[in-house]
């Protein structure tokens, strides 16, 4: 699908330049020169970097350093869930969790079966379901006994590939297309923003959205119920990041909140403690959440950073002029 | 209060004429919107989105019903729902005050018989919310009776084109009569009834047991009298869901995915749903989407604006309404600004 902001970019990138650094834009040209866009050249620089590793040497136990770079570069711009991460997918082809049942290792056994080399060509393989491509089917194919010791080179080479490509798709929208239509918010002809308040509750919803996702998923879905914890159900517990990606979002979401308000004292705070109370966890993979003695812990946490987006609607909300959406807040 | 005093105003003054639509200024649209107040309003709106007149609210509004011939809409309360106002939309003036009887609630959603003698409105129990079709004689607007919606939490209620068959997306979701909180997902059950004028289950269809968890909430009819609903998801956000179905009577429910780059653009929720020419608009506030797809169900595109939820038809497309108070134009090709009012739309824009 074609998609209209990527028509009148050239327009827009000139009309954007005479209103960077305006105080009307507060925060937004911050959020973005700071965070959301060395975020990516960052993921582009490790995904290609991963790619090159694979072409080297494509043997799991000689990867896996450069996929966790990878992966910890991801998780420095997870959280941003808009324009050309939406495109084609990529949001979810470079990270398709959670897969509750399973979809992504099925098409991968299924590749690893055919073990034809025509899909693994680069315009077929971008066709390939998204659940098995990215950074999990890697994660699959360098920890899972059950695919890592299977002769798998070709399908690690391809999909790394791939990844590398998204990257650079994903950082050339933001940079060329994306960020100058942010800021040109309200000017004529920009029909995806239509005030400069879209454009900064545009960012705002990303940070509340990426926060409640690792409050009730990355954390809610290892928890489970008392009755019946799910620690099976942690993100990346194949490599034993699902500690470390909690860790590494909420540092992610606090830079994002602080180029956004700067003077947010109480944000600050609030991730700070909850940094130090995800660091002391010591849970690589959150198997705590299944021992009742431990369980609590993570318990806490997720009721800091439920209480943490409360803190982040009133003040970086309050700053920003913006709120949750009237309808999205509160449906029918 | 300045907003009660209004709408008594209005009651009194109002007038024993009935003018039609054209003497209404010619409202397109009618939608209920949050003011900078606080306080609540009904708009008219025509179909470049300028204002014709706006009517305060005593609380919330959610849809509004408009009369098939006569310049009347009723605006509904949200849910749970205390009353119904009958406006008289060309002097901006309240007609009746409709209040549901002791134990009842209105769900947001009514509709109109094909001759407007009698408005059908869509009403649970409050203590179990079992669902209720309420009858109002629209001459004296006094409540003639009501029968079940064949199932429990009804939300919206159409009746099918030239026909005076009613059909109701029972929701399945039993709520607090109070704070709506939701009290029965682990065991709910949606489904679409249609009900004869005088309450006589004549059809209904369910979804699949794995998609139990899905409410079916919006209607939106085509001539033939296939209906297009709209869901949203209460359980597992992780499982990529449908929230699109087609139906027509006698023949098997069609669920309608959306590409699969686009399985969670929606975020499981569906607000409101439309359709004009050969497509169907879905909305989603909480994915700042909306969705088309072809009148088949065949997905088309997906075009981004944040809080999205009013949708009504117009020549060409459709007009979407969002919380940040733009009206805007959607075709195929995507969005285009027509308006902006100093109001957040609320959940339904509706073609008059």
């Amino acid at each position: 699908m074609r998609h209209p902001w990527r028509t009148s970019i050239a327009a827009l990138a000139l009309l954007a330049l005479p209103f960077l650094g305006s105080g009307a834009r507060a925060g937004l040209p911050e959020a973005l020169s700071e965070t959301v866009l060395p975020g990516h050249a960052a993921f582009t620089a490790a995904t290609a970097a991963l790619n090159e590793a694979a072409r080297a040497d494509c043997r799991p136990e000689t990867l896996r350093p450069s996929w966790n770079a990878a992966f910890d570069a991801w998780m420095g711009i997870s959280h941003l869930r808009l324009g050309p991460a939406e495109t084609d997918g990529r949001a979810l082809a470079i990270a398709f969790w959670p897969d509750p049942k399973g979809s992504g290792a099925r098409t991968q056994a299924r590749l690893l079966e055919a073990a034809d080399p025509a899909l693994l060509e680069p315009e077929r393989f971008a066709e390939v379901s998204v659940a098995a491509r990215g950074l999990f089917a890697l994660e699959r194919l360098l920890y899972d006994p059950a695919l890592a010791s299977e002769p798998a080179c070709a399908l690690t080479r391809a999909t790394a590939a791939d990844l590398a490509r998204m990257a650079v798709e994903l950082e050339t929208d933001w940079r060329e297309s994306f960020a100058p239509l942010m800021l040109s918010a309200g000017a004529p002809g920009n029909d995806r923003f239509l005030t400069e308040a879209e454009a900064r509750q545009a960012l705002f919803t990303q940070l509340m959205t990426g926060l409640e996702f690792t409050a009730d998923q990355r954390l809610g879905r290892p928890l489970g119920t008392f009755d019946r914890p799910r620690p099976e159900r942690a993100e990346a517990r194949l490599s034993g990041r699902s500690q470390r990606n909690v860790e590494l979002s909420l540092a992610a979401l606090e830079r994002l909140a602080l180029a956004l308000a700067p003077d947010s004292p109480r944000t600050r705070e609030g991730f700070e403690r909850a940094r130090s109370q995800a660091a002391a966890l010591d849970d690589p993979r959150f198997e705590g959440a299944a021992d009742p003695s431990r369980r609590l812990r993570i318990e806490i946490l997720q009721q800091r950073l439920h209480a943490l987006r409360d803190q982040l609607a009133a003040e970086v909300g309050g700053a920003l002029g913006v709120s949750v959406g009237f309808n999205a807040a509160d449906g029918d | 209060m300045a907003t009660r005093r209004h709408v008594l105003a209005g009651l009194i003054a109002s007038a024993m004429s009935r003018p039609s639509w054209a003497d209404a200024g010619s409202p397109a649209f009618l939608s209920a919107a949050r003011l900078p107040s606080g306080a609540f309003a009904l708009f008219g709106l025509t179909e470049a989105g300028a204002t014709v007149f706006t009517i305060p609210l005593p609380a919330r509004g959610h849809a509004a019903a408009a009369h098939p011939t006569r310049a009347e809409a009723v605006a509904f309360a949200r849910r749970p729902g205390t009353y119904a106002l009958v406006i008289a939309c060309a002097s901006g003036t309240l007609r009746a005050r409709l209040t549901p009887p002791e134990g009842r609630q209105f769900n947001g959603h009514g509709a109109y018989s094909a001759d407007g003698a009698v408005l059908y409105t869509s009403e649970v129990v409050a203590e179990s919310s079992a669902g209720i079709v309420g009858l109002w004689d629209t001459a004296g607007w006094h409540r003639l009776g009501e029968f079940s919606s064949g199932g429990v939490g009804p939300h919206e209620l159409r009746r099918l084109p030239g026909s005076e068959v009613l059909v109701v997306a029972n929701g399945g979701i039993q709520t607090d009569p109070q704070d709506r909180s939701q009290l029965n997902l682990e065991t709910m059950r949606s489904n679409l009834s249609y009900l004869s004028p005088d309450g006589a289950l004549l059809e209904q269809a369910e979804l699949p047991e794995e998609l139990r968890q899905n409410s079916i909430r919006h209607l939106a009819l085509a001539g033939d009298g296939t209906v297009a609903f709209a869901m949203q998801w209460e359980g597992d956000p992780a499982e990529p869901v449908p929230l699109l179905g087609l139906h027509r009577r006698g023949e098997a429910l069609r669920l309608c995915p959306p590409r699969e780059e686009d399985l969670f653009a929606m975020r499981g929720y569906a607000g409101s749903i439309a359709r004009s020419g050969g497509l169907i608009a879905l909305t989603s506030p909480r994915g700042g989407v909306v969705q088309l797809f072809t009148a088949e169900g065949a997905p088309v595109a997906g075009h981004a604006r944040p809080d999205a939820c009013g949708v009504a038809p117009v020549a060409g497309g459709f007009v979407v309404t969002d919380g940040g108070g733009a009206v805007t134009r959607l075709t195929r090709e995507g969005f285009a600004p027509l308006a902006r009012a100093a109001a957040a739309w609320d959940n339904h824009l509706v073609r008059i």
